[in-house]
């Protein structure tokens, strides 16, 4: 195994997701195999080569303020999971850890 | 012959020409959805009211002589991915359900200009990751050639919807394949344009630097007439290129016109009938004037192993924004850490999770350099490889996909063999080139795709190629 049980749960921890025991086990498993497959890259000769850079064109917009559109605020608006009136609502952020003590 | 039968350049001339009405084709159309789409699945939602609207609007144009483009009055549908004001757009997934869109995509704004009829939204693969539209939270779409197969993905339900004659035609993305490989899976002609051509303002991201907006349509000449219409430069894009528009320049042979088989990139595993369709197909460019060679094209298996690097590293910042805190579903857990990890556990299918986990594995600290790095300079390389091989050729061809349409569920239990689908596709993403893919013949009764690449915005000399192919059959 490349990656073991550990460092699988702490990956699902950086990437905000809820996995069970048995969902670990089977992205261990499939994490493996793909890795495995890429590890083809490592023999590749890549000294002296630059990592590539997709080209952008580089103005930046004025930063003003620009109009509303009535239509697209209205529907920002519904789609918030909860709001109270035009304000979003969302649970609070300095919360205490689950398990500390009152 | 059944109005939802004709092609874009057909219903054109006829709408033109006053033989038809724009209502007529569209209702045309709805009736064909209801009839198929219960088996089908390749619409997941339908305007049904907007689009009859939308037509009779058209044909009222077309009596004041002020029809607005190509696309006027031309019924079309839409990947589930593409921002469509006022209407829900998903991706595919669970954790969009109810997301309403707040603007229009550059590419539907596009599409409103030129007066076009939408139809409505086509499944797909959840944001836009597989191979097969099977990882959608609302039930795979079936191949229109064979209900127990797959139509290919992630844009299946644009694939399955163009062939089975729902509509005229389609928009899909393609960020590994996701175009060109269902438009071979089901039969019909699959772009995905240059990097750059389109713009993907609207476009719910998947690898932002591979992700690209192109059409599905039954000929060569409609899938041109929609990348006109499509393309162009965008403020609000700042990877879309300035550079000279595409135009279709048509061509009555092949002559002069030389063709790269990197054979070397075609290697083992591939379905024996695809190969001989395949075949086939070149002996016709060909015996139409072309001059066949076998080129050099390394980093064959190389650029796979490079996009699933590359691609995952993108998809697991693209999605950090699905959170359930701004839009879509949210799990209320305690404390807010919880309401983000139910919420994405929850919503989240598991092919999206295997990405986002080995996008976050490789761009972690100590893994960075190893895979992140290294993938980006063998992308270096790859494209390289593809510039020395357009020195000596101008188009390049290969298989679309090594195998034809598979069975429901054969590939969703391995994701690697799922992945090994796009082996054909995913350099062309990588290397930031245009391809298409037209159908070349059948293998086990079922269709096989043919894919030209080509220059870096020489969208025209592959679409030229490709007509005189499909003309020749």
């Amino acid at each position: 195994m490349i990656l073991t049980r550990d460092e699988v749960r702490r990956l699902a921890d950086l990437a905000r997701l809820d996995l069970s025991e048995e969902e670990l086990a089977m992205v261990e498993q499939d994490l493996d195999k793909i890795l495995g497959y890429v590890a083809r890259l490592k023999k590749v000769e890549t000294e002296g080569v630059e990592p590539f850079t997709m080209p952008a064109r580089t103005e930046w917009r004025p930063d003003v303020e620009l109009p509303c559109d009535h239509a697209a605020r209205e529907i920002i608006l519904s789609n918030f999971p909860e709001r109270v009136g035009d304000l979003l609502k969302t649970p609070g952020v300095f919360d205490k850890p689950k398990g500390s003590k009152a | 012959m059944k109005l939802n039968e004709l092609t874009i350049t057909e219903a054109r001339k006829r709408l033109d020409a006053g033989d038809i009405t724009s209502v007529d084709l569209t209702k045309a159309c709805l009736d064909e959805i209801k009839n198929l789409n219960p088996q089908l699945n390749a619409f997941i939602e339908i305007y049904e009211a907007d689009a009859l609207e939308q037509a009779k609007r058209s044909d009222e144009r077309h009596a004041k002589s002020e029809c607005y483009g190509a696309l006027d009055g031309i019924p079309l549908g839409l990947k589930d991915n593409l921002l469509h004001q006022g209407k829900e757009t998903t991706s595919g997934s669970k954790i969009l359900q109810g997301h309403i869109s707040a603007y229009d995509s550059t590419v539907v704004r596009k599409l409103k200009e030129q007066g076009a009829v939408i139809l409505g939204r086509t499944n797909m693969d959840e944001f836009a990751m597989g191979s097969s539209t099977e990882h959608s939270c609302y039930g795979p779409t079936k191949n229109p050639r064979d209900l127990e197969r797959v139509p290919g993905g992630s844009s299946g339900g644009s694939a399955a919807a163009v062939a089975a004659e729902m509509c005229l035609g389609a928009l899909g993305s393609d960020t590994g394949g996701s175009i060109r490989q269902p438009a071979a899976l089901c039969g019909t002609i699959g772009l995905k344009p240059t990097y750059g051509r389109v713009s993907r303002f609207g476009l719910m991201a998947m690898a932002s630097s591979l992700d690209q907006i192109g059409p599905f349509a039954r000929t060569v000449e409609d899938a041109a007439i929609m990348l006109e219409a499509l393309q162009g430069a965008d403020p609000l894009d700042q990877t879309t290129a300035d550079v000279e528009p595409f135009v279709p320049k048509w061509k009555k042979d092949l002559s002069g016109v030389r063709i790269g088989l990197p054979r070397q990139a075609w290697g083992a595993g591939m379905h024996a009938g695809v190969r001989r369709a395949v075949e086939q197909g070149i002996d016709v460019l060909k015996s139409r004037g072309a001059e066949i060679k076998e080129v050099e094209l390394p980093y064959a298996e190389e650029s796979l192993a490079a996009y699933y690097v590359i691609m995952p590293c993108e998809v697991s910042a693209n999605l950090e924004r699905f959170d359930g805190m701004r839009f879509g579903q949210r799990v209320k857990g305690e404390p807010l850490f919880e309401t983000y990890a139910k919420t994405r556990a929850l919503n989240f299918g598991p092919e999206a999770r295997r990405r986002i986990l080995l996008g976050t594995y490789a761009l972690s600290r100590g893994y960075y350099e190893a895979y992140y790095l290294q993938a980006k300079r063998v992308q270096t390389l790859i494209r390289r490889a593809y510039a020395d091989a357009f020195e000596d050729v101008d188009i390049l061809v290969t298989p679309t996909a090594p195998n034809p349409a598979f069975r429901l569920g054969e590939k969703t239990t391995d994701p690697l063999t799922m992945y090994l689908e796009d082996v054909f596709t995913v350099g062309v993403n990588v290397a930031g080139l245009p391809a298409v893919s037209v159908p070349c013949g059948l293998a086990d009764g079922l269709p096989v795709g043919m894919q030209l690449i080509g220059r870096h915005f020489d969208e025209a000399g592959i679409l030229a190629a490709a007509k005189v192919y499909s003309d020749s059959r």
